[in-house]
């Protein structure tokens, strides 16, 4: 905490972090009393970086991510995000992409994708240009007529990533998109989710049970503990970027996927 | 199969149906006075729809048809949201609905003659009566099909309440209300039809029941043809809308 003593908050949260958890604690009530779901999170995640968050089932993960949308509110402490508090969803800031392909079937891609900008009242040839340049960005030009039952799991996340992207938030949240793809469509969307990454330049919170996903994807893995969830470890990933599927065969590779695994494997 | 094949084959088995109505009472194989030649009944179904008995009778139907549903179904849609969406009132009355919606309607038609006498008011209380159950069933059924998913997605992108109504409930309801129009029809026609052949002065249901107590099987023939037509034009239309809907229904 020192060293940001040293910046003036202004700096610190403007330019510093997109993402800032002090002290975050949640208790929810259960069926025998309260139960504390989360304790003690710390986390800041710098602007542009792309931070994964594992542990265990039930570890409050899901919560986390859910309290940084603005869906939920947390017991104790604070978030800010984009440097100012998030009571209550703002798709300006965020963007949430959700497990398993969350699209309306009965809206066709492009007006899945457009459908925050409806939802703000946006002019009709405005919000269907933007939507159109998401589904491009996204690599599903040409598709954008298609309901979602026409798409693959693949696509049909990538439309879920468009319409995550489309108001142009500083931050992503993902909570296990890419959970419900066989290991093949999974590995191409990781790669994929990279690429648009690094030509958006987003703030990316995403979690996975995946550990090579977590260590292929990240800039830095959150090891989380079970119930009460708190981050155990913290794991810089230093592998050199773009990342290749050639990397997940090399030691340096296997040694972070097992420091991660041994956190995980040593909660009870 | 090809989709002419099946359509081929039906139009094959709709003629065999049709020529064995007109021949088997025409060759005496089935009593012409149980089964009037088809013939016989096209006569005098351009007959009857002649008649101004028959147009006033076919307006009093239409009108107590239109009449009830038009309560039935906002009513019975209303209190089916509400059972699915308010805690309180569903816990209270569901159970009842539940009971309720079990019984055969039929025997409470007496009761409705005596609080309500045999007109107009008695066969729209009736239908509606007979109606309500499935449309508050039906509507339930129709909120409870929305996914939560689909609301949480709408309020991480900021949606109001009467934007998630509007832009998720409603498109997400639609195939299953669809459906509940086609069948709250079919039970609310009943109803009236039931109605008007216990105890009535006018109505299609009411010539229908005197026809057949008087033996006379060709009028008897041609009222069913009328409403039989009706009912599954009705039916149709619905279905019409239905199929556009389920574009995206997987």
């Amino acid at each position: 905490m020192q060293h940001m003593a040293q910046l003036s908050p202004g700096r610190e949260q403007s330019q510093g972090a997109a993402v800032e958890v002090r002290g975050l604690g949640h208790i929810y009530a259960g069926r025998d009393g309260a139960v504390p779901a989360l304790a003690d999170i710390d986390l800041t995640v710098p602007a542009g970086r792309f931070v994964v968050i594992v542990g265990p089932s039930g570890c409050g993960k899901t919560s986390l991510l859910m309290m940084l949308a603005g869906l939920r509110t947390q017991t104790s402490g604070t978030i800010l995000v984009d440097g100012r508090p998030i009571a209550t969803p703002d798709p300006s800031r965020v963007g949430v992409v959700f497990q398993e392909a969350s699209l309306y079937p009965w809206l066709t891609a492009v007006e899945n994708v457009e459908f925050p900008l409806v939802l703000k009242n946006a002019p009709r040839d405005e919000r269907r240009a933007r939507a159109e340049a998401m589904l491009n960005l996204v690599g599903l030009s040409g598709f954008g007529g298609r309901y979602p039952h026409e798409l693959s799991g693949g696509m049909k996340q990538r439309v879920s990533i468009a319409r995550g992207l489309v108001q142009d938030p500083p931050v992503l949240l993902m909570d296990e998109p890419f959970a419900a793809l066989d290991e093949q469509t999974r590995m191409t969307m990781g790669h994929e989710l990279l690429r648009i990454w690094s030509q958006t330049s987003k703030t990316v919170v995403f979690i996975t049970h995946s550990l090579t996903e977590a260590v292929y994807l990240a800039d830095e893995v959150i090891v989380m503990s079970a119930r009460p969830g708190r981050i155990l470890d913290r794991v810089p990933i230093d592998l050199p970027r773009p990342r290749t599927y050639q990397m997940m065969a090399t030691d340096v590779f296997g040694a972070l996927r097992e420091r991660v695994w041994h956190q995980i494997r040593d909660v009870p | 199969m090809s989709t002419a094949a099946v359509i081929l084959i039906r139009i094959g088995l709709l003629a065999v149906f049709l020529g064995a109505w007109e021949f088997l009472p025409r060759t005496g194989i089935v009593n012409p006075m149980l089964l009037p030649p088809l013939s016989l009944v096209i006569d005098t179904l351009f007959d009857i729809l002649g008649r101004g008995d028959f147009r006033e009778a076919m307006l009093v139907t239409t009108a107590e048809v239109l009449v009830a549903f038009i309560i039935a179904v906002p009513l019975g849609g209303a209190i089916g949201v509400l059972a699915a969406e308010h805690a309180y009132f569903g816990a209270i009355f569901r159970p009842m609905l539940f009971y309720v919606f079990s019984i055969p309607k039929s025997i409470f038609l007496p009761m409705f003659i005596l609080a309500f006498g045999i007109g107009f008011e008695q066969k729209v209380a009736y239908a509606t009566f007979s109606t309500i159950f499935i449309v508050i069933m039906s509507a339930s059924a129709a909120v409870e099909s929305v996914k939560a998913d689909y609301v949480l997605v709408a309020q991480s992108y900021g949606a109001t309440r009467a934007q998630i109504l509007r832009r998720i409930y409603i498109p997400s309801m639609m195939p299953i209300l669809l459906e509940t129009l086609r069948i709250s029809m079919i039970f609310n026609f009943t109803g009236v039809m039931i109605a008007e052949m216990y105890a009535s002065r006018t109505g299609v249901g009411h010539m229908i029941a005197n026809w057949g107590e008087n033996f006379m099987l060709p009028q008897l023939f041609a009222g069913v043809v009328v409403l039989a037509v009706a009912a599954m034009s009705f039916n149709e239309l619905v279905r019409y809308m239905e199929a556009r809907c389920s574009t995206w229904r997987s």
